[in-house]
């Protein structure tokens, strides 16, 4: 009878087990199966968007202040379009992304205007961290999404040599091509080949920045250092206060663990040669052993690695996530900070900051100088070379109809991001973009603040290098070099130049 | 067919019926796999029922990917399992029922070729295709044309490091979980409450493995020295007054303690395979060894493994093909960020993230034939058992 007992009571916890297992993965198509609609427009009459209407609509002055450009906007499709007569209502349009959460809702507003105005049908499917493979699947399955987002211009071009991609310089003709080229100077390039462009540049970041607590500063009578010299300055003195300067991790999020590393290098060879030696060190010129490479390395590690600038040094680097690496910053509500500054792009705050990553919602926490966590440039070195570190996402188009060309365009435009850039908040990479339209909103001033101040734009290095370093072995790598606290410079640096492919 | 008729005169009216029903069913199960194979075809056939039903409103709104998405969704699971299981077993009764047909003599040769035939079909494209075109893609560089670079790569030293990992793997993750499993079946045979010692042991398999690395995250848990501990075992470590160690992160210690949660995942299907086999050695003979004077310990050793050798290699067998695939752990712990790399992760980094398709076909074939003498030693195994 005991025995019966136990074996009943144990397949009762496996039962449980399983429902609630099943449980979760049977929710969750619901939300998956209701997002479309959200991008789906309504057949509602677009009249505020007929294309007559639409004045130059950089100042969004009239009440209903579409996102559409004006017409003639240059390409010939998005013309057509934008037409009265809308002539591709109720078509489909199909378009991949990783952007979800926050970058998913700014991508729906962006396109949700155009999608009211031509009648175009546009299903996102946001996939999250996994979109890189199941876009591969697809495109190697013979079913590509029509358009999809890509990082990596490396990945950009692997695509357009299997010929897996639309040129769209030949899908926008040669005068649209001219103007995507004078629109996107410094990214257009990046995923072109002769004539040939592979992807629309879209979403940029900028990387040059550090995250720090103001009234901390204030009271403590820090001053936010301009130089490397008042950096180092400023973190002897916290280290002296007994606190550590740095808050700084290596992993995450999910397995992608070492670009804050490679970043950090990244910045310091921008910061201290001509940006001619980033370029030659992506294609590979000058190796990983180079003195100058070595030079950056060193540098980084002079100030990550030294005894208290980090709580629990290198080890601490590797070991801690992403997520909750500033988290000893709000120590007693940002009044006793365990750590003082982070480098990190625009995107780590608010989604990242104690409170709301718990919680959800909105953080308690005010960003901007006079609030409660501000943004400074990263401190100069050179007085010659003040370069900045960039990184774009790109649009690939993978099907040509008239529709998926019509998209394709408007997403070029300068309106192309402006639901995005006035609502959640995102850098356009598009020098059309009127800079009035980051006025309202702090963390892209101060972006956009530090890309015109810089003297040259670095696109970020690993991105650019064949994927199994950029990847791969510079990352393996820099956690090697983070968790001997920079003992092992050269042999790393060895190890990850004989990986480079031949 | 005259003879066949006469021959099966009695049978012949209901195989009539059977082959116009299979028939019928044949063609409905052509029309489930035109739907199936519409990428809106769950959407398109809910919108016409809308439309017979006058649901116009409703029809269009699933036209244009709005409305019941997820009904269409369900009607089209609810097809896919009509059309995979009805048209099996359609397959299998419209074909038994025609072969029935045959003269006797030619039926019982035909017979099993029909059985076996739609298997060894679905085993050509899902597996033999696949594994040759894996094997000569590991020849090819990105233009398709012959190369040996991407088996010459596997000789430099990031690849060696991977092998190496995976042997480590092999032996330590084996044993350790045929050794425990082993251990814990003898021992509990011998305790009361002997089923709940075992669902402990047992529950963690209903775990999957990235669930468990996630929990074991957890235990491996690092802080600085300065902060408090919320890892297990950095809690324990540290109240002895040790320096904190990062288990899961730093080489090379990670790799014992990936393995662990491995063995701590398998030694419970091991013990409860083990346990099965040990209660099926006769009363008689474990009384006649300890008559004979044999001590615990030879009567564990000398009586009982050797009469359940057969489950010891099954179950070491499927172990080590465990072992050798192995991938979730390490791609959950850091992706084999810490010279913790095995073959499965590799591959499917060269694969997605290096696009190395070359490279990651070769890794597979490693693969492929490393899992091969474990695969050949485990039919022998059968075959043995088979015969006994």
């Amino acid at each position: 009878m005991a025995r019966n007992r136990w074996t009943t009571s144990a397949l009762a916890v496996v039962v449980v087990m399983l429902v609630s297992a099943c449980g979760s993965t049977s929710t969750s198509p619901a939300p998956s199966a209701a997002a479309p609609s959200a991008a789906a427009p309504s057949a509602a009459a677009p009249s505020a968007a007929a294309p007559s209407a639409a004045a130059p609509s950089a100042a969004p002055s009239a009440a209903p202040a579409a996102n559409l450009p004006a017409v003639p906007t240059g390409y010939t499709e998005l013309d057509k379009a934008l037409g009265a007569d809308m002539p591709y209502k109720g078509k489909k349009v199909s378009i991949q992304t990783q952007w979800t959460g926050g970058e998913g809702d700014g991508f729906a507003a962006a396109i949700a205007d155009f999608a009211k105005a031509t009648g175009i049908n546009i299903q996102v499917d946001s996939i999250g961290s996994s979109h890189e493979t199941v876009l591969k699947t697809r495109i190697e399955g013979g079913s590509p999404p029509d358009m999809a987002a890509l990082a990596q211009p490396t990945a950009v071009l692997a695509y357009a040599k299997q010929g897996k991609l639309k040129d769209i310089a030949a899908l926008v003709g040669p005068a649209g091509a001219a103007k995507l080229k004078a629109e996107f100077p410094s990214t257009i390039g990046l995923t072109s080949e002769g004539d040939k462009i592979w992807s629309i540049p879209t979403k940029a970041d900028v990387k040059s920045m550090i995250w720090y607590p103001p009234k901390a500063f204030a009271a403590k009578g820090y001053k936010v250092p301009k130089t490397w010299d008042e950096l180092v300055a400023l973190a002897d003195k916290i280290v002296a206060d007994g606190s550590h300067p740095f808050c700084s991790s290596a992993g995450g999020p999910g397995t992608a663990t070492g670009w804050q590393l490679t970043d950090w290098i990244e910045e310091i060879l921008l910061k201290t040669e001509d940006p001619q030696v980033t370029q030659d060190w992506i294609s590979h010129k000058i190796g990983f052993t180079d003195p100058k490479i070595k030079a950056a390395f060193d540098r980084v590690g002079s100030l990550l690695f030294k005894e208290g600038y980090v709580d629990g040094g290198g080890q601490a680097i590797v070991n801690a996530d992403m997520k909750v690496v500033m988290d000893p910053m709000f120590n007693q509500d940002l009044a006793a900070p365990g750590c003082w500054m982070q480098k990190i792009p625009v995107w780590y705050g608010p989604d990242f900051f104690p409170d709301k990553r718990v919680n959800g919602g909105d953080s308690k926490y005010v960003i901007g100088d006079d609030g409660d966590i501000a943004i400074m440039p990263f401190p100069t070195i050179s007085d010659t070379f003040k370069g900045a570190e960039g990184s774009a996402d790109s649009f690939l188009v993978l099907n040509d109809r008239p529709e998926v060309r019509a998209l394709a365009e408007f997403l070029a435009t300068p309106e192309g991001l402006a639901g995005w850039i006035k609502g959640v908040g995102v850098l356009s990479p598009n020098v059309k973009v009127p800079s009035d339209w980051y006025a309202g909103n702090y963390k892209l001033k101060v972006a956009n603040d530090i890309a015109s101040g810089a003297t040259a734009i670095g696109f970020d290095a690993s991105d650019l290098m064949p994927p199994s370093v950029g990847g791969g072995s510079f990352w393996t790598g820099i956690s090697d070099w983070a968790n001997s606290n920079g003992t092992n410079t050269d042999s790393v640096l060895q190890a990850i130049d004989a990986s480079w492919p031949k | 067919m005259a003879v066949d008729r006469a021959q099966g005169s009695g049978s012949y009216g209901s195989s009539r019926i059977v082959l116009v029903g299979s028939l019928v069913g044949l063609a409905l199960a052509a029309i489930g796999v035109t739907v199936l194979i519409d990428r809106e075809g769950g959407q398109k056939l809910l919108a016409s029922i809308y439309d017979l039903l006058g649901n116009a409103a409703g029809a269009e709104a699933l036209r244009n990917g709005q409305g019941d998405q997820f009904f269409a969704k369900l009607l089209l699971a609810a097809i896919a399992l009509l059309v995979g299981v009805g048209g099996i077993w359609l397959l299998f009764t419209g074909a038994s029922s025609l072969v029935e047909r045959l003269r006797p003599g030619v039926r019982d040769r035909v017979l099993p070729l029909v059985f076996i035939t739609p298997a060894v079909l679905l085993l050509a494209i899902y597996l033999v295709y696949p594994a040759v075109r894996t094997v000569i893609g590991s020849f090819q560089d990105e233009a398709g044309a012959f190369t040996l670079a991407n088996w010459e790569s596997l000789a430099t030293p990031p690849f060696v490091e991977i092998l190496r990992n995976n042997l480590l793997w092999l032996l330590i993750g084996t044993t350790g979980s045929v050794g425990l499993g082993l251990l814990t079946a003898a021992l509990f045979d011998r305790i009361r409450r002997e089923s709940l010692a075992k669902v402990f042991v047992f529950l963690p398999l209903a775990i999957s493995l990235v669930g468990a690395t996630v929990i074991w995250k957890f235990v491996y848990a690092w802080q600085p020295a300065s902060q408090p501990q919320y890892g297990l075992l950095n809690a324990i470590w540290t109240a002895f007054g040790f320096q904190p160690i990062p288990w899961a992160t730093q080489f090379p210690i990670n790799l014992p303690a990936e393995m662990v949660i491995l063995i701590w995942l398998q030694t419970g299907f091991a013990m409860v395979v083990f346990s099965a086999a040990i209660k099926g050695v006769s009363a008689e003979i474990i009384e006649a060894a300890r008559l004979d004077g044999a001590s615990e310990r030879q009567l564990f050793l000398k009586v009982i493994v050797p009469m359940i050798r057969g489950t010891i290699i099954t179950v070491t067998t499927t172990i080590a093909i465990v072992t050798l695939k192995i991938f979730d752990i390490v791609m959950s712990i850091s992706g084999g960020r810490n010279h913790d790399d095995v073959v499965a992760v590799r591959m499917f980094a060269e694969m997605f993230q290096f696009f190395n398709d070359g490279r990651a076909a070769a890794l597979a074939t490693v693969l492929f034939i490393a899992v091969l003498p474990v695969m050949i030693v485990n039919l022998r195994n059968f075959r043995r058992q088979a015969a006994m």
